[in-house]
């Protein structure tokens, strides 16, 4: 046999512990939050999970192709690897046109009463993909950069780069989220 | 092309983990009341939506190593190697649901001047922690199983698969619970 439960809690434990403390801190902010978010516009509190979750999953994906890239090789560890550029990059454009996708489709439930708004469409796009993409950029060089510290390491970066994305897209989106409410909305 | 396969592959799957995202957080909208009468219950939340992730997107992958190390399969699925992943995903949930919930009460007390009540505030997350990670640990062996049965690599499934179903569950949970403790109260 070669799980055995105590090994899996005693293994977790110290990197869910500290992503838990992390996301706490976010919840705080949330809180700090709660007036405007609750009080005058729901909507973006419908979109914050779709904001946090499109930035994890960008930064997910772009540190799988970098991990199995720097396996087989095919990645250098270079700051100038054109194929690592490449991949940096198509995570920019996919990142903006799901933001783009996404607040049209919140926006849409706005419009059809099922979210209560009131914000015009124009700034409400503005604020999402303003968001995503300072986001997706932070998000995507955090994944090259832990990607490849970890790889040099010796460490799996397969291992590292989820959860350390994830909890920053969390923690930043929401950051980012109340910074370009506040430019926008006086 | 790397680029143009990459943005073919992923591109549909971020949308459609977008609209799981916006099912959670139409649930978050339905829980406003909720939020305005139990401080400190928004405070939870990415706490209990990224733990919950955490544990089950592990739990798919290491039943996917173990699927490519040849111990466990479709027809050779519910044996002791499952059992104790399963084991160990419910006491971490346990063990950190219950330190979300006190260390939530705490932090709300000390930065805010609000006095949650500490039962109904870790009874709320400690519940929501149980019942959804019951949920998602059947449903991890549902989608393994399935993913065996058609034999696609879990590798490629279970980690989009259950960060988005893990989302909606877990809220799902949350707001079942919430208004649970509100009945009682």
């Amino acid at each position: 046999m070669i799980y055995s439960w105590k090994k899996i809690v005693r293994y977790s434990l110290p990197i869910l512990t500290l992503t838990v403390i992390i996301e706490l801190f976010v919840g705080q902010i949330l809180q700090v939050g709660q007036d405007v978010l609750l009080q005058q516009l729901p909507i973006f509190l419908i979109s914050i999970p779709v904001i946090n979750g499109v930035g994890g999953n960008i930064g997910s994906i772009l540190g799988a192709h970098l991990a199995s890239g720097l396996h087989v090789g095919s990645i250098k560890l270079d700051y100038k690897d054109k194929s690592m550029n490449e991949k940096f990059l198509t995570s920019l454009v996919m990142g903006v046109s799901t933001y783009f996708f996404l607040s049209i489709g919140i926006y849409l439930m706005g419009v059809l009463g099922i979210v209560e708004m009131n914000i015009g469409f124009i700034s409400f796009v503005f604020i999402i993909i303003a968001t995503g993409t300072v986001l997706v950029g932070l998000v995507s060089v955090i994944s090259v950069l832990t990607a490849f510290i970890s790889f040099r390491k010796g460490i799996d970066p397969d291992d590292i780069v989820a959860p350390v994305v994830t909890t920053l897209g969390d923690s930043f989106g929401i950051i980012f989220l109340f910074v370009f409410i506040g430019v926008v909305i006086p | 092309m790397i680029a143009r396969e990459m943005l073919k592959q992923s591109l549909p799957l971020l949308v459609i983990c977008g609209i799981g995202g916006l099912i959670a957080g139409n649930t978050l909208g339905l829980m406003v009341s909720l939020f305005k009468s139990i401080p400190g219950l928004l405070v939870v939340i990415p706490g209990i939506i990224a733990l919950r992730g955490n544990i089950s997107t592990a739990f798919g992958s290491r039943l996917g190593s173990a699927y490519h190390l040849g111990i466990i399969n479709a027809e050779n699925l519910w044996n002791e190697e499952l059992k104790q992943n399963v084991l160990g995903s419910i006491v971490l949930s346990i063990l950190v649901t219950l330190l979300i919930g006190v260390l939530a009460y705490v932090t709300t007390v000390i930065f805010f001047d609000i006095m949650p009540n500490p039962f109904q505030l870790i009874g709320i997350v400690l519940l929501a922690g149980i019942l959804s990670s019951a949920l998602l640990t059947l449903l991890t062996i549902g989608i393994i199983f399935l993913v065996f049965k058609r034999g696609y690599d879990p590798d490629n499934i279970t980690g989009p698969a259950l960060a988005t179903f893990g989302d909606i569950i877990t809220m799902l949970c949350i707001f079942g619970s919430a208004i649970i403790f509100e009945v009682i109260a």
